[in-house]
């Protein structure tokens, strides 16, 4: 009877927490649906009075010319994608190399990858910008997809994975005649596959919602990020306009958030493997 | 014949498997060597150069951007010394918040029902996953003084309108807080994980013993969980000395220059003022001081450890 009425208030509570966490974001997508006078106006309404998709049509539709919101999309997707393709292929080779494989200088190159793990980023941003600028890379692909390449993150959370995966499959494949590259991808991959959808979901979230590197790595509206282009408006053209702001900021939300939701097994484990050494 | 061959042969076939192995690890060693060991080293050279971008010369000045920066009478010091200060502010505000109610988070958690367990844990951490410019700019809404959502609430409750934004110590609170609501959550993922692992047959012995559920919070829950708490503690340090976002979309480092972390300053040297130079310089020491703090949060609690062991 006691146990019962403390899991009782310990529900309510975790549900009166669930509220301060979702009410933000509930705010956000009631906002969105508000035309700006409604919104600056205050009050409490959930449902807007006048219900509107203006603040959508204006920023999708073409109406607002100075918002390439598919444009900015496309660069995030774009990036993420192909940052998150590369970074999975290099990583992979690489941990599987120096956990299985005879690499010349394995000893020195793996403390050496893992120990930049300590190393934060602010030590390469600028050095970084300068060497894309001296190559006249900025504002391309290159400043949002390679970068993020380097991070050992990957190279170490599938160096363990690889550790201990069993010998004797990669033995029964070396007996039937398959060199190395054979046996990594019809056997190592394969049986890898739901460390490196960890690896996949950490790195597209990395990239798709980076902020730093990409506010300063570009600056012609057609190559900013989704996440840097709702900065720019927010300080331009849509500083008090809350409505089309919410609006902006739920279009950048929903895709990363079906990303999110879709891995978060994925993740979750991912995040507690690094955690616990 | 045969006999002399064989060991040249096996010999190329060692140089030749090895090569191939190589092979796997060399194209991230190209992404590592081009895009983090290459800046590393370039960050160092241009720090030690006056280097501004709109300079056709970057003369080689030696360690003068660092003089500058521990000179008192430098603007370079009060940029540096202040941005430093206000980030170290945000720190110590920050992260016993992150720590702790992530933690209380994951205690919550695990003690209610295991149907509803997931759903919770779910929501908590959902706003993980979403950009920190939009939730920087959602809470700047949320915040706003007039029309926002919070000072309408209070409003409605009787109380005056909070400058949530252009007051301190209000600004300080509105960063932290969206900070601590935007991150708890990966927090919260790792103690979960951490109090999991912990022997199941360690709280039946105290249960015996008659042991509260606060005793055996202390004396079995902590200590087991410890490691995990130093790496929380630490990855959120160096998130929360990162700081830059927040402040830039939320307060733009007011009111005055009491919110202005030292990564804006850098950013803004850089950027604006184009003085590479002395922002490489300035971006180096901040990390140093980061990965010192590291450290000595890593040495302090491998300290009690022992201490704890040995008596």
């Amino acid at each position: 009877m006691k146990q019962t009425g403390k899991k009782t208030v310990l529900v309510i509570l975790a549900a009166i927490l669930a509220l301060l966490f979702l009410i933000p974001l509930a705010w956000m997508i009631s906002t969105s649906f508000k035309n700006d006078f409604e919104a600056i106006a205050g009050g409490l309404n959930w449902i807007p009075e006048d219900f509107t998709f203006e603040n959508y049509t204006y920023t999708l539709l073409g109406e607002g010319v100075d918002v390439p919101i598919f444009k900015w999309m496309f660069n995030s997707l774009f990036a993420g994608i192909a940052g998150t393709t590369i970074i999975v292929a290099i990583d992979a080779m690489a941990a599987y190399g120096l956990a299985r494989l005879d690499v010349p200088l394995k000893k020195y190159l793996f403390p050496l990858f893992i120990s930049t793990l300590m190393i934060p980023f602010v030590i390469t941003f600028l050095p970084m910008y300068m060497q894309f600028s001296n190559l006249g890379l900025l504002n391309t692909y290159a400043v949002l997809i390679f970068p993020y390449t380097a991070n050992a993150f990957g190279v170490f959370l599938l160096y363990q994975f690889f550790r201990s995966f069993p010998k004797e499959l990669e033995e029964a494949a070396h007996l039937d005649g398959a060199n190395k590259w054979q046996i990594f991808i019809r056997v190592v991959v394969p049986s890898a596959r739901p460390i490196l959808w960890t690896l996949a979901i950490f790195s597209f979230m990395q990239i798709y919602n980076d902020f730093l590197w990409p506010l300063v790595a570009t600056n012609t509206p057609e190559m900013r990020t989704i996440t840097t282009g709702i900065a720019i408006m927010q300080q331009g053209s849509f500083v008090s306009s809350y409505g089309k702001l919410m609006a902006l900021t739920t279009i950048a939300t929903v895709p990363i958030l079906i990303v999110f939701l879709i891995g978060q097994k994925q993740l979750i484990k991912g995040i507690t493997q690094t955690g616990i050494k | 014949m045969d006999k002399v061959i064989q060991p040249i042969s096996k010999a190329k076939r060692d140089r030749r498997s090895k090569l191939t192995s190589f092979l796997f690890v060399l194209p991230y060693l190209i992404m590592f060597l081009a895009f983090l060991f290459f800046p590393l080293i370039y960050g160092i050279y241009i720090s030690l150069n006056d280097y501004n971008l709109l300079a056709q010369d970057h003369p080689f000045i030696g360690l003068d951007n660092y003089a500058r920066i521990f000179n008192p009478d430098s603007a370079m010091f009060t940029l540096f010394f202040d941005g430093l200060w206000n980030t170290i502010k945000f720190v110590v505000f920050s992260v016993p918040l992150l720590v702790i109610i992530g933690l209380a988070l994951a205690l919550l958690l695990n003690s209610l029902p295991g149907k509803i367990r997931g759903l919770f844990r779910t929501i908590y951490f959902i706003p993980y996953a979403i950009s920190v410019s939009v939730i920087s700019i959602l809470f700047l809404w949320i915040l706003d003084t007039n029309s926002g959502l919070l000072n309408n609430f209070l409003m409605n409750l009787g109380f005056d309108p909070v400058p949530w934004l252009t007051r301190q110590p209000f600004a300080w609170i509105s960063l932290v807080g969206a900070t601590v609501w935007w991150t708890l959550g990966f927090n919260m993922i790792i103690f979960i994980n951490a109090l999991n692992e912990v022997p199941e047959d360690m709280y039946e012995a105290s249960a015996i013993d008659g042991a509260t559920a606060w005793q055996k919070f202390i004396h079995i829950t902590l200590p087991s969980i410890r490691p995990i708490m130093l790496f929380v503690v630490i990855t959120s340090t160096i998130a929360s000395f990162n700081v830059y976002g927040q402040p830039y979309l939320m307060t733009r480092g007011g009111p005055g220059d009491s919110t202005e972390v030292l990564l804006m300053g850098i950013v803004d040297l850089a950027f604006e003022q184009r003085e590479l130079g002395i922002a490489s310089a300035m971006a180096l020491l901040m990390s140093l001081i980061m990965i010192a703090v590291s450290i000595v949060q890593f040495k302090i609690s491998n300290r009690n450890q022992e201490g704890g062991k040995t008596r």
